[in-house]
């Protein structure tokens, strides 16, 4: 019997797309998988194993093959270069699959593609790792810190310096330790719709695992469901998923009973829906982002959840809207960053992003705080917010922004647990960071305007 | 070992009943040997001995996780179904949709002609299913719902959608 494709090949065909066309790995594994919904289960599950773990160890992969390869990585053909990518995944962390198989299928597959000539390359380089790999001199911990972080975790250099400089070389292991874990599925209760009691036993009716979570009550861990849109609790908008990190935005805002809320880059949603949420059906959520795309988004989960206090809108951040002037008692702007605190959850962001890309971003940011903070009402709150770890993005625009508007830090302890409090908290700012605290890395500030 | 060559459907040898193994002779094993490499080298999941032109009871399968040598081999129980895609060595290039059983048990010698059981699901039980198949002359095709495809046009008529 034969099988008609060959998973290899495909999971070659999505490794070309992630490293040379610069897609993002998860929607390239989950369209894949929809392409080929007639493979079975068995298939399915070692094509993403493949494809994810190829692209999470991607570092360590190449500092394996250039020890034992005369031509180096990035000089490889792209096609030969993630064939022994994904060759070496395999060797060294797949001991279900025999490592004659591994380098028999890579030959064949390089001869398929035409590439009879580096046959005897890819024979030669995998056979001498299979059998040397336990062998290979990784950098050494005291002697050089960043490259063995970088090599043992797949952490560019670039973003270790810049933590380096930032945290301790513990901490810094620790986010990095953190981030090879596969993340847990975070979901905000809506309390407005049930109580978490109500929502526990819906999901646990339908076999869903259940987890307290630290820091929020109202914030629970589920695992074992297959779709989300197949759950009951979901379908009648009794929850959210929404990282713990990402519930304090709205926890810190602290909205009151009427107040009028900018959310500036909003989509997905989730923390406009939970600023809605907590102002129980008085006030206003004006929830904006810059594309039809992303504002039909938000719509399609204000029907799902039924809101009467919210609203989408589609609306451009770093262009002035004269009729929002100090009309907000409340503004989020959580704003695009280079989303290294959710690397645990997206692997092949620290791939894609550079220190160029990141100095851009921290431009944007600061051009849509220079355009939105007048929309606050004096004496209003602006919550600034990213899912990144670092000063560049974060602590240094806390400064910037001091330095030149009218606004102060806010004590944020009134707001959060004693867990979270600290000398920064007290201040108006909070770095959270993966395996230091609970939750994805984030980065919030309170601020409040005094003119 | 060698290689052996692959009959081709429509060769009369695919349609007949094989007969049982009496004894596993050095010539039998060398036959087992060298359906093993046929089926590797061919990027086969499994192959049965009328496929290489020999009329016994006898299949080699590897679906990924090692092989399995399967002598006068018996299904003792079909449970559940799965309907996907499977193709053959004697029928190059094409493939098509087949029910199978999602769990089956079978029983069978091994090379020392001692009996054992062994359970497969999914992959493992199509392939079980398709080979035993072939000892009783059914090639896949008697079975396939709908058309028989090129490997290319399925892999093509994916890409475009």
């Amino acid at each position: 019997m034969t099988k008609p494709v060959n998973t290899r090949e495909i999971i070659l065909g999505i490794l070309w797309e992630i490293t040379e066309e610069e897609r993002y790995s998860h929607v390239v594994i989950r369209e894949t998988l929809e392409k080929y919904q007639y493979l079975e289960k068995r298939d399915r599950a070692f094509i993403s194993r493949v494809a994810e773990g190829t692209m999470e160890n991607l570092i360590q992969i190449d500092y394996i093959l250039e020890q034992f390869s005369s031509v180096k990585v990035k000089d490889m053909k792209p096609f030969i270069r993630n064939l022994l990518r994904m060759s070496v995944y395999q060797l060294k962390y797949m001991d279900s699959v025999p490592d004659s198989a591994v380098c028999n299928e890579a030959v064949k597959l390089a001869q398929k593609k035409g590439f009879y000539t580096l046959k005897n390359f890819v024979n030669g380089v995998l056979r001498n790792t299979a059998r040397k790999l336990d062998q290979v001199a990784y950098p050494d911990k005291e002697k050089t810190p960043r490259k063995y972080l970088s090599v043992t975790y797949s952490m560019p250099e670039w973003i270790l310096k810049k933590w380096l400089a930032q945290f301790d070389f513990d901490t810094v292991e620790t986010i990095c330790q953190t981030m090879r874990k596969e993340s847990p599925t975070c979901i905000r209760c809506n309390l407005s719709k049930a109580s978490k009691e109500e929502i526990i036993q819906s999901l646990e009716a339908q076999h869903i695992t259940v987890k307290e979570v630290p820091y929020l009550d109202y914030a629970l861990e589920i695992s074992d469901y297959n779709y989300l849109q197949a759950i009951d609790a979901f379908k009648d908008g009794w929850f959210q998923v929404q990282d713990v990190s990402s519930m304090l935005v709205a926890e810190v805002a602290d909205p009151k009973w009427g107040n009028y809320c900018i959310d500036v880059c909003a989509a997905p949603g989730g923390k406009s829906l939970h600023l809605s949420d907590k102002l129980a059906g008085s006030g206003y959520v004006e929830a904006r982002d810059l594309t039809d795309y992303k504002v039909e988004l938000m719509r399609e989960n204000l029907e799902r959840t039924k809101r009467i206090n919210m609203e989408a809108v589609k609306q451009d951040a770093t262009v002035f809207d004269e009729n929002s002037v100090e009309k907000a008692d409340i503004l989020l702007a959580d704003l695009p960053c280079s989303g290294l605190g959710v690397m645990g959850r997206k692997p092949d962001i620290r791939y894609k992003m550079t220190e160029a890309k990141q100095q851009e971003l921290v431009k944007i940011q600061r051009k849509i705080l220079d355009t939105v903070w007048s929309y606050v009402k004096v004496g209003g709150t602006l919550i600034y917010s990213t899912c990144t770890i670092g000063a560049d993005e974060n602590q240094y625009n806390v400064k910037w922004f001091l330095d030149n508007y009218p606004f102060q830090l806010d004590s944020m302890d009134p707001y959060i647990c004693e867990e979270l409090r600290s000398k920064t908290t007290k201040a108006g700012y909070l770095q959270l960071l993966p395996g230091v605290h609970s939750s994805d890395g984030f980065f919030i500030a309170r601020f409040k305007r005094i003119r | 070992m060698a290689i052996r060559e692959i009959r081709i459907q429509g060769d009369s040898v695919l349609e007949k009943k094989c007969k049982e193994v009496k004894e596993v002779t050095p010539r039998i094993r060398e036959l087992i040997d060298d359906m093993l490499e046929t089926m590797y080298e061919e990027n086969g999941v499994g192959l049965a001995a009328p496929q290489v032109g020999i009329l016994k009871r006898i299949v080699v399968i590897d679906i990924g996780d090692g092989p399995y040598v399967l002598i006068n081999p018996v299904i003792e129980l079909k449970e559940g179904s799965q309907t996907g895609y499977e193709g053959c060595l004697s029928l190059p290039g094409k493939s098509g949709l087949v029910t199978r059983p999602m769990h089956v048990r079978v029983r069978a010698m091994d090379e020392d002609m001692e009996e054992f059981v062994l359970e497969g699901e999914e992959l493992l039980a199509r392939a079980i299913c398709h080979e035993c198949d072939h000892l009783d002359g059914i090639m896949y095709t008697s079975l396939v719902e709908g058309e028989l495809y090129d490997n290319e046009e399925l892999y093509q008529n994916e890409d475009n959608e």
